[in-house]
């Protein structure tokens, strides 16, 4: 296809830069100036503003082939995995690293192209479906895993043969908007990206929002360090995503919703298109939905890899074509969210259990959880762990039981020194407070989060502060830029847990660390510098031998990874 | 003051104090006399919450906010300098003191450049701590006449893009990357000159660093003596904008825009802002020439000058009538002279065939 073309067919669609960008990038296999130049012209954006608006993000090559580039995830478990030798095995090819591309059930994934290889070598790398979630034991309390493992679950027939669309059904025809709000309120859901908030009240704010076309938002920007629940629940139960959608545009009037997914999901893409063409086609989407007077469009944009687009502001702004800032609230997205309109954001995870919560009642979903907690979690757990892989808990259960009964426990004469929480931005859990309970308020009152529910294990060959560095280096290379907290304070601390800069004496050490986490965590402008200093706040905590050793050598630190060749110093 | 106790009200460090609905935390501080610090923040410009400076506690609120993004909320309790936001606005003044090559630039960089060297001495930010690597790659490739690109003191506030944006309308900058190593640029990183930028210099005047530098003024950085102000009023076109003359001695060393310009607000053009060499350039004439018998400019003395030239007029206006005479003043005369111009053409031929290049 000419710019032309790409263009024309873009051009009156919803948040037409990116599906441009992204098309322009498959055709020519790199962003060329030329290209760029003719985005410029063709959908009105300052030449400037969209060239800093491209930089931005990690995976737009700019020079030719560079699409092909192998791209090597070095995310924390990956490195442990092999990582680092797989870079170096794909030099020739000029592979470049990646931050975690939410595969750490089955690493390491490799992305060349449109495909995502993955293998524990360079010679091992094959393109293979991203693992299924295990099974649960009998009885297990499930929500969205009830019916995932079920043989040909994805497929539109294999979902309604699990009594999928059944609660859009009842919504659309027994249900009025009010009443379907009601019934998310009853049940307790809260939002499962991290942030907890209520989503029967984020609905009900969108309902009463004044300025039309409102818009669902789902998303799917997976890009926490260490989760990978989204990509199992797109690639595995699509439908419920859809579905939750759907309900959720029905409940808060409206017509159109986005399933923003993140650029490292190639296959994912596909699996959602085939998805929404199903459902378009037996009229489950599209201008009458069941039949009814109800009409919903359904499109998905893909990002291009930058972590803070996972921040619903910064996703709205990159949705629009903006640079992804994250704008200052309020207002909220429920009020001034796409294009200022109201706008529901919700995570994938929220969106699926919304028609379970239809179809067995909110009463249901409430009991699944345990003391007072309702609903479930599901946690992408790995690392250092037996068996790895996503696991569907009642909030409330003990993380112990998790670690142990369900995943194995450590590997055959290690024991457990740390886990991270929230993914990455938790930080890390150690000693008696690994016998937290998996909710919000008993992780809180440990000084981390619960959030989208990562959890990477490290076991006692670890080394803790290599371990440290290597997360504080993540936040550096994905903080946006916008606030001077975050944005100098992630590269001094990266630098101080690198040793490459810093105090010689500890004390002086540890007070300009305490110092900068302690106003990061005050004055930042989102949750990302927020987050961050948990880091270096737990290293310090639980492993200050660690600390003080590590400033006592400054600057010769032994390797992060067990049998990993190469530094962990490098850039991800 | 507005503190007549009929609008809604916060109390503002133990003081109630009224403000309009709307308003941010940090205009109604300010208007109430609070002297909050901050960087990225120009009256002029779209809140922005970069820098985190201005923070404030608010009662109730788990941590500090930023007030230049908040707006007031009836009942809210303020404390615009309790000790914990001192706290982090030295930790963060520190922090920038790392990042950058230098903190003292010379005063002719631009109007604000000295806003984060005064903030660094305000909170004694000159420790040391914190040092790593620096931020910014300055462009000294950059051919331009008129603006220094030194970003090795950029602090990311990114009010030149917002300017840039915002005021001129002419998107001509943006920011490139992300993090530590975003970078002001225009499109694929090249100069000014190819850009759109049309060197109107706003950028440079809000710059609270020093990392983008007039260089027209910085020329005159050696001149010797006090620098004096002198408001005045831009000749080159008709717009009227209030600009600040910069002199030293009887140089003129820079000009800059008058924030307070009822036409402007600190706006100008490329000519208002870099084009004043004319004024002490060699080549301007300095003595009268009068045209010989030889057909070549003498230098004269003013009498025979003007006896000339009067003499030349009256021939005109003999034969032809008053009005065969048109007067253009130059945009490049003084005000003085403009007025004379046109009293002269006006009053002493009668004719109302006056002009000025500076009409348009």
């Amino acid at each position: 296809m000419t710019d032309q073309e790409i263009l024309a067919r873009w051009k009156e669609e919803p948040a037409p830069l990116l599906p441009v960008l992204h098309a322009l990038h498959a055709r020519d296999g790199y962003l060329s100036e030329d290209a760029i130049r003719a985005v410029s012209r063709g959908l009105g954006i300052p030449l400037a503003d969209l060239y800093g608006t491209i930089t931005f993000y990690h995976h737009f090559a700019r020079v030719p082939g560079g699409l092909d580039c192998p791209r090597v995830c070095t995310g924390p478990v990956c490195v442990q995995e092999g990582a680092r030798d797989i870079l170096a095995d794909l030099a020739a090819e000029d592979a470049t690293g990646m931050p975690c591309s939410g595969r750490c059930d089955d690493p390491v994934p490799v992305i060349r192209s449109h495909l995502t290889l993955a293998g524990r070598s360079a010679a091992d790398l094959v393109a293979r479906p991203a693992p299924l979630p295990p099974p649960a034991p009998e009885g297990a309390a499930e929500c969205v895993f009830r019916t995932i493992r079920e043989p040909g679950h994805a497929t539109l027939d294999g979902y309604r043969r699990d009594g999928g669309y059944e609660g859009l059904a009842r919504a659309v025809r027994e249900m009025t908007p009010a009443q379907v709000v009601e019934a998310i309120d009853r049940s307790g859901l809260a939002g499962r990206g991290g942030a907890g908030f209520p989503t029967g009240r984020k609905w009900r704010a969108v309902a009463e929002a004044r300025g039309t076309p409102k818009s669902i938002v789902c998303n799917a920007d997976e890009g926490e360090p260490g989760c990978f629940k989204d990509r199992a629940l797109m690639d595995y139960d699509p439908h419920a995503v859809i579905e939750g959608m759907i309900v959720s545009g029905y409940a808060t009037g409206a017509h159109r919703g986005f399933i923003y997914l993140r650029y490292e999901y190639p296959e994912t893409e596909h699996i959602l298109a085939e998805a929404i063409r199903e459902a378009e086609e037996a009229g489950i989407l599209g201008p009458s939905v069941m039949g009814g007077s109800f009409a919903f469009d359904l499109h998905i944009r893909r990002g291009a890899g930058a972590y803070i687009c996972g921040e619903e502001t910064s996703l709205l702004n990159s949705m629009e074509g903006k640079h992804p800032f994250p704008r200052n609230r309020p207002p909220f997205p429920v009020t001034h969210g796409f294009e200022n309109l109201p706008t529901v954001v919700n995570n994938v995870e929220t969106l699926a259990s919304v028609p379970h919560i239809l179809a067995l009642g909110a009463e249901w979903y409430a009991g699944l959880g345990m003391n007072g907690h309702a609903g479930t979690k599901v946690i992408s757990l790995s690392g250092d762990i037996l068996r790895p892989g996503n696991y569907e808990v009642p909030m409330g259960f003990p993380l112990e039981r998790l670690l142990y009964d369900r995943a194995g426990g450590p590997f055959e004469g290690r024991a457990i020194q740390a886990v991270t929480m929230a993914g990455l931005s938790g930080g890390f859990l150690a000693g008696d407070d690994l016998f937290v309970t998996l909710d919000e308020p008993a992780i809180r009152a440990r000084k981390s989060f619960l959030g989208a529910g990562g959890i990477m294990v490290f076991d006692d060959s670890r080394d803790m502060v290599g371990v440290a560095h290597a997360a504080m280096e993540f936040f550096a290379h994905e903080s946006c830029g916008k606030c001077f907290p975050c944005r100098i304070g992630t590269q001094r601390l990266t630098e101080r847990l690198a040793g490459e800069a810093g105090p010689d004496a500890l004390v002086a050490w540890v007070d300009e660390v305490a110092d900068i986490g302690y106003t990061m965590k005050e004055t930042s402008a989102c949750g990302l510098g927020t987050a961050a200093p948990l880091i270096t706040e737990s290293l310090m905590r639980y492993f200050p031998e660690a600390v003080s050793r590590h400033v006592a050598a400054h600057g010769a630190l032994p390797m992060a990874g067990r049998g990993s060749g190469g530094p962990h110093g490098t850039e991800p | 003051m507005s503190t007549n106790g009929t609008g809604p009200t916060i109390v503002l460090d133990g003081e109630k104090v009224t403000f309009t609905p709307g308003e941010t935390v940090y205009e109604a501080a300010t208007r109430h006399g609070k002297d909050i610090p901050t960087l990225c923040y120009d009256p002029r410009l779209e809140p922005f919450g970069g820098c985190r400076l201005c923070v404030v506690e608010v009662e109730g609120a788990r941590a500090p906010v930023a007030s230049c993004t908040a707006q007031c909320q009836a009942g809210m309790e303020v404390r615009t300098r309790s000790a914990r936001v001192e706290v982090h606005r030295r930790t963060l003044m520190e922090m920038l003191v790392s990042e950058n090559r230098e903190v003292d630039v010379d005063e002719l960089t631009s109007l604000a450049s000295q806003e984060m060297t005064e903030l660094v001495d305000r909170y004694e930010a000159r420790t040391g701590r914190f040092r790593g690597r620096q931020s910014g790659a300055s462009r000294p490739d950059d051919p331009n006449p008129f603006i220094m690109r030194d970003y090795d003191n950029c602090i990311s506030c990114y009010r030149c893009v917002r300017v840039c944006a915002e005021q001129e309308g002419d998107y001509a900058i943006s920011v490139k990357g992300r993090g530590f190593d975003t970078q002001i640029t225009v499109e694929f990183d090249g100069h000014l000159k190819e850009s759109a930028c049309t060197f109107c210099g706003q950028c440079v005047q809000t710059c609270p660093t020093g990392a983008l530098g007039d260089l027209k003024a910085l020329a005159y950085r050696d001149v010797a003596g006090e620098t004096k102000k002198t408001r005045t009023v831009c000749p080159y076109c008709g717009v009227g904008c209030a600009v600040d003359l910069l002199t030293r001695g009887n140089t003129l060393i820079g000009v800059q825009p008058a924030m307070d310009g009822p036409a402007n607000k600190g706006a100008l053009c490329v000519k208002g802002q870099f084009a004043f060499d004319f004024v002490q350039h060699p080549d301007r004439l300095a003595r009268p020439l009068v045209r010989g018998e030889d057909g070549e400019l003498h230098e004269a003395g003013w009498d025979e000058a003007l006896d000339r030239a009067a003499e030349g007029f009256l021939r005109v206006r003999e034969r032809y009538g008053r009005h065969a005479v048109y007067g253009v003043a130059s945009g490049r005369a003084p005000h003085e002279a403009a007025y004379t111009m046109q009293k002269f053409i006006r009053g002493g031929f009668g004719t109302n065939h006056i002009d000025n290049c500076s009409r348009a």
